[in-house]
């Protein structure tokens, strides 16, 4: 693994249990997240993106279970640990925002408390008021004031608690943020201003952060790298300037001309033909040929390998691939 | 809020600002302004805690309140509230220079007097007891004088009197106002003081006597305590077992809770009373049985109340937050899932601590829960609703303090339900 790069995801697999059948949210997903980039995660509802951004850490319980591939994290594969060691990489070396700060904070725990027992959970040796003198500096350092530690979470405002929450995340030296849409149910100002300090967390600290949002402009705004999925794969991945200035998947290109635009006339919006597939029984071959405006016959039978298109920009889409040189192995 | 700070917050409050007020004030207040913010009356609360806490110390010190020994017989039978009892005066030759029991005490070595009673009236006992007090109290006296009467008994009244008159007995000790029935019939005796002085007998019998003479008052007093300790150790236990076998049961999921939703849900579906005669029909009877009883019984109350809990809020975003900065299923539990479910604990432990007094009362009355020497209101109940018709007060007042107590207990945890989760208010 070249050193540049953090984490690596190779052939991941998640699969939920249902009564219908084993779902698979995220089918065979390679990638990779470099030191110090924020990499953006986008796609539509449901095609997998927060799924992926547990697997990472390997947060799944219940019907959800990663059932292959590897997650090489800093030099190691974090499948080959045992889960109940998972708990010290949580927290310490990979921290993770949720969506909602309304419901992500422990309504009868103090600010503080939250903070200071995530430093004690990871640094058991640390003393108290040690604990709370980082606790207060960090909090400092994120635009919390001293004094409202002591509050309780209902007594603070979304952005102040999306805060907390990120002060969690990197209550120890975190290497790897992984935000889940953290700005989803902030308004506009708020938005504008947590993802200054993204930005800001990004240089000081040299902080990696994976950004898994929907909001596409958000990506554009932030983000280095940018990766899209559709319908539990990978689509596309590269530069943030080269996927949306020159995408090459049909899908990208259709998602960027869905997003509304100041300068467009009247039922000028762009609207992409039909629904997101069912992960249950995906569609055969390529999973978008079915929306896809540029569909050709070995579409409906052959799936398109993940592979770069020009140098780091990669895509998976049979228009820039060879039919039938490429049969990879997804199939068996 | 600046419209608040307008009106004092005695002033009626608009209701949607009820809610900033009530972060602004102290616990008292809260309690005081309960009416109106949450619906629950103030004095509502401040009588429930008053019965709860007086029966709680009546519990802790019945000795202290109560007149008598609950198992004594100290009085006559079926004397009626506020009644006065008979009186045993001692009844002497009316030559003699005895006026008083302690009169008749000789020295040490000497023949004892004899006193004569009536065969199966409690005047005998008061008698012996009166006559041992007085031997105790003057035996360390320099005159060296004791009290050790024999006492004779006889069949009926008249004989009683008769062996005086014949100088079979120094004196006789029968009730007062049976002597006024036949004194004319012996003028040669005449009335001594009363036995007891004004000491035993003196207060009478506030709420009267049962069936054997106890006094009604004083089973009453110290049956609090055993209703207090079985309401109590029942619910503690019940909870004890019920809240961590919730917990487990809903954050483990899978077969572990199924099974054990399975055993919970058999042990509810049984009715209350029936499941508890079993249990304490196998056991026998004794205050921890029934403790026993009554326990198993309401785990299955903390545990399906803290499992649903557990189950809503294990899916709360902030316990999966807790995982993903490395907290361990035990601090999650203990840290997150617990201190959000112990509210609604408190609750439901006010409310079954009145209904594990009213079961256990429910056992003593079958006469299956406690050995009939203890005294407790619902042997008391059974006892008294034999003689229902010719005595009420034996009944009526262990089930007034039954109603009062279950009252008390309930009446708290409906007001501190409000108190404490001011949400659940009905709007």
């Amino acid at each position: 693994m070249p050193e540049d790069i953090l984490y690596s995801v190779r052939n991941l697999t998640v699969e939920y249990q249902t009564r219908a059948g084993a779902v698979r949210a995220v089918d065979d997903v390679s990638l990779d997240i470099r030191r110090g980039e924020i990499l953006g995660l986008v796609g539509e509802s449901g095609c997998g993106k927060s799924t992926l951004g547990k697997a990472l850490m390997r947060l799944h319980t219940g019907p959800a279970s990663i059932t292959g591939g590897e997650l090489w994290f800093d030099g190691r594969d974090l499948m080959k640990l045992p889960l109940n060691e998972m708990p010290d990489v949580r927290g310490a070396e990979i921290g993770m925002v949720f969506q909602d700060p309304m419901t992500s904070l422990n309504p009868i725990q103090r600010i503080l408390d939250h903070l200071t027992e995530t430093i004690h959970t990871h640094e058991p040796e640390t003393s108290d008021a040690a604990a709370r003198s980082r606790a207060e500096e960090l909090a400092e350092r994120l635009g919390i004031r001293r004094e409202r530690l002591s509050e309780y979470p209902h007594q603070m405002s979304g952005g102040m608690r999306q805060r907390v929450m990120i002060s969690l995340a990197l209550a120890l030296r975190t290497k790897l943020l992984i935000a889940d849409e953290p700005t989803t149910s902030l308004d506009v100002i708020v938005e504008a201003k947590f993802l200054d300090l993204l930005q800001e967390l990004q240089k000081e600290f040299g902080l990696t952060i994976l950004l898994i949002t929907h909001n596409i402009g958000v990506v554009a705004e932030v983000a280095d790298r940018v990766a899209v999925m559709y319908a539990a794969k990978m689509a596309e991945v590269g530069d943030v300037n080269d996927v949306f200035g020159d995408s090459k998947h049909p899908y990208t290109q259709g998602l960027l001309k869905s997003v509304p635009n100041i300068r467009m006339g009247e039922n000028e919006l762009y609207k992409m033909e039909g629904a997101p597939p069912s992960l249950l029984h995906p569609p055969s071959g390529c999973r978008f040929h079915p929306r896809c405006p540029f569909v050709m016959d070995v579409c409906h039978t052959q799936e398109p390998a993940f592979e770069p298109v020009v140098g780091d920009h990669l895509a998976s889409c049979l228009l820039y691939q060879k039919a039938g040189v490429k049969q990879e192995s997804l199939n068996g | 809020m600046t419209e608040i700070k307008q009106h004092p917050p005695e002033t009626p409050a608009e209701d949607t600002s009820w809610e900033a007020e009530i972060q602004r004030v102290g616990f008292i207040r809260r309690i005081l302004m309960a009416r109106r913010w949450y619906g629950a009356d103030w004095w509502f609360v401040s009588i429930s805690a008053v019965m709860v806490v007086g029966f709680i110390v009546v519990a802790l010190f019945p000795g202290l309140f109560a007149p008598y020994s609950p198992d004594a017989l100290v009085g006559p039978r079926f004397l009626a509230p506020g009644q006065h009892p008979e009186i045993p005066i001692l009844i002497v030759p009316q030559d003699s220079s005895i006026t008083s029991l302690k009169d008749m005490a000789a020295p040490e070595g000497q023949i004892q007097p004899s006193i004569a009673v009536v065969q199966g009236v409690p005047t005998a006992g008061a008698l012996n007891e009166q006559a041992q007090a007085i031997d105790n109290q003057i035996k360390n006296e320099p005159e060296g004088l004791r009290l050790r009467p024999r006492i004779e008994r006889f069949t009926s009244l008249e004989e009683t009197l008769q062996a005086v008159v014949d100088g079979k007995a120094q004196a006789a000790v029968v009730q007062s106002t049976e002597f006024e029935r036949v004194s004319a019939q012996f003028p040669t005796l005449r009335e001594g003081t009363s036995i007891t002085g004004q000491t035993a007998t003196a207060g009478g019998f506030i709420l009267g006597t049962n069936d054997i003479g106890q006094d009604v008052l004083s089973r009453l007093l110290w049956g609090t305590r055993v209703a207090i300790i079985i309401g109590f150790s029942a619910s503690i236990v019940a909870l004890v077992l019920g809240v961590p076998l919730g917990l487990l049961a809903g954050f483990i999921g899978g077969s572990f809770d199924r099974l054990l939703s399975l055993v919970m849900d058999s042990l509810y579906a049984f009715p209350g009373l029936i499941l508890a005669i079993a249990i304490t029909a196998v056991l026998g009877p004794s205050i921890l049985n029934v403790i026993v009883a009554i326990s198993v019984l309401y785990i299955p109350t903390y545990y399906r109340i803290v499992r649903g809990q557990t189950l809503s809020v294990k899916e709360e975003i902030y316990v999966e937050a807790a995982q993903s900065i490395g907290a361990r299923s035990l601090e999650i539990l203990r840290l997150y899932i617990f201190p959000n479910v112990i509210p609604s604990v408190a609750i439901i432990f006010s409310v079954n601590v009145a209904d594990a007094i009213l079961t256990g009362a429910g056992l003593s009355f079958l006469g299956l829960g406690l050995p009939p020497t203890i005294a407790d209101w619902g042997i008391d109940l059974a006892r008294g609703q034999r003689f229902i018709q010719t005595a009420w007060w034996m009944i009526t007042f262990p089930g007034l303090a039954i109603m009062l107590i279950v009252l008390a207990f309930s009446m708290m945890g409906e007001g501190l339900t409000e108190i404490f989760n001011p949400k659940l208010r009905e709007r």
